[in-house]
């Protein structure tokens, strides 16, 4: 299929058009996914950090709490006086108040004297905080509590099939009054299933934060799409996480929304890994932004065309109309030579034929002349006669044509200059002579 | 065969019919336009008329428009 200038010119220009939007708007898309994605990395990273920090900022106010009633002439004097009421009593309210999911207090062996939160009894002087404790040293950290410690503070329930907990601890030695130790007081708060932190964190800084225990997460602020919190899921990328210390940031998806997260492993005081953090984004909050100016550039890129269209139709219809006048005059001017030219043959020809009729006309002249009574010769001589006298005329139509229409030649000849004149013009810009 | 004419919007179309008529192999010969035959043009052709069909197929396929054919003797 044969297409006319116009259409061919048209779409070249918007052709042209369209490359060179569709490969800016490629590039444009393709720089700011790459620029969004790193500063999301940033602030995810920055956050995350903002995320560790409330991590941190409970943790010492547990320290403070714990050590505060290590202190307390309350505790120290129901301890040395045995008044286990008034030593529950204290410690329940201490703990009732300060959203501490347990607090302890055991003698000087390691044996528990009073609960919080539970009435039983048992022995910690092998656990490692309160062992250190014993030492004389005031301990704070993240730890993993064991089964049976759960099971003693009344916490089994709330670790679940877990069956360890993550918590925010702190121990510190309970002194007389020669600062000679007599026990210890062990507090903290169990982070499973416990969610004011993660909340907390959510409501500060947005996104969305969780707490992992291995590669499970044992509290979050992170909803799935019934609304539930996404809670005692594996996320597989913590596992490497775990392993060696370092953090991962990228794409993962939780409760059927896709992030930009961060995790980050939680070092106990000796510096052992016991668990993680997780901080995400929604990655819609980048996508969107580049879908959004995505469809700014299309919408702006189609104006530009339609822009384009319409300054380009009007110089490619003059244009075309310009062409198609002089291949009209062109066309003209070759029909008119076309027809001297035939016309040239077609005289000679004709001519050539009469001067064969004339000829003959007379040799039959001749033959009449040396012998009178011929009648065949004088018929002959007749219809020969009759013939030129028709060639004379049409001769004379012809002579007459062919000089008309020479004239017209000429004529002719002289626009077909100006048309190349014009043509040169179209192409280079510049008036022919 | 009797002869028959052929006639013209135009003397040009009349040089034009005569140059086709020639490449395709048929005689033909330019005469005035016979007195009684209406045509805005000053020459017609004349043909054998065994060679008209062959004469008509040459004129269509060189493009040159026939005015109409005249049988001799017969008004137009």
């Amino acid at each position: 299929m044969k297409l006319s200038l116009r259409t061919r010119l048209l779409g070249a220009i918007v052709g042209a058009v369209v490359l060179i939007f569709l490969s800016s708007l490629i590039a444009a898309r393709t720089v700011l996914a790459r620029d969004l994605y790193e500063l999301g990395s940033t602030e995810v990273a920055s956050q995350a950090s903002a995320f560790g920090g409330y991590v941190t900022a409970r943790k010492d106010q547990i320290r403070l709490l714990v050590a505060q009633e290590a202190g307390s002439e309350t505790v120290r004097g129901a301890l040395q006086s045995h008044d286990l009421a008034r030593l529950r009593g204290e410690l329940s309210q201490t703990a009732g108040t300060s959203g501490l999911s347990f607090l302890t207090v055991t003698d000087v062996n390691g044996r528990v004297i009073a609960r919080a939160r539970s009435s039983a009894g048992g022995a910690l002087a092998n656990d490692p905080l309160v062992s250190r404790a014993l030492s004389g040293e005031t301990v704070n950290t993240v730890a993993l509590l064991s089964p049976s410690l759960l099971q003693g503070e009344g916490l089994a329930l709330q670790v679940g099939h877990q069956g360890r907990g993550l918590a925010l601890v702190a121990a510190a030695p309970i002194s007389d009054e020669q600062l000679r130790t007599i026990g210890v007081i062990y507090g903290g708060v169990l982070l499973n299933h416990e969610y004011d932190l993660v909340d907390q964190a959510t409501r500060a800084i947005g996104g969305a934060s969780a707490v992992l225990d291995g590669d499970t997460v044992v509290s979050s602020s992170i909803q799935a799409p019934d609304g539930t919190r996404v809670v005692d899921v594996a996320v597989p990328d913590a596992d490497a996480v775990i392993r060696s210390g370092q953090p991962y940031v990228g794409a993962d998806s939780e409760g059927g929304t896709l992030y930009l997260a961060r995790i980050d492993a939680i070092l106990d005081d000796q510096n052992h890994v016991v668990g993680a953090t997780w901080y995400g984004v929604p990655m819609t909050q980048i996508t969107d932004i580049t879908k959004h100016t995505t469809q700014t550039l299309v919408l702006w890129g189609l104006l530009a065309m339609i822009l384009v269209l319409a300054l380009a139709i009007p110089i490619v219809q003059a244009l075309s109309k310009t062409l198609v006048e002089q291949s009209r005059k062109v066309r003209e001017a070759a029909k008119e030579l076309g027809v001297l030219i035939v016309g040239s043959e077609v005289s000679g020809d004709h001519v050539a034929a009469t001067r064969q009729a004339v000829e003959r006309s007379g040799a039959l002249i001749d033959q009449v002349s040396k012998k009178p009574d011929a009648p065949a010769e004088i018929g002959e001589l007749k219809n020969l006669n009759a013939e030129v006298e028709s060639d004379v005329t049409v001769i004379e139509t012809l002579a007459t044509e062919m000089s008309n229409r020479m004239q017209q030649a000429v004529d002719r000849v002289a626009e077909l200059n100006d048309v190349a004149a014009g043509l040169n013009e179209i192409v280079t810009g510049e008036s022919g002579s | 065969m009797p002869e028959v004419i052929l006639v013209f919007a135009s003397n040009a179309d009349a040089m034009i019919a005569t140059k086709a008529l020639k490449d395709a192999g048929v005689a033909a010969k330019m005469i005035p336009k016979p007195p009684g035959v209406n045509s805005q043009a000053n020459l017609c052709l004349t043909i054998d008329g065994a060679s008209e069909s062959q004469a008509t197929s040459a004129l269509t396929g060189s493009g040159v428009a026939l005015g109409g054919v005249v049988k001799a003797g017969v008004s137009a």
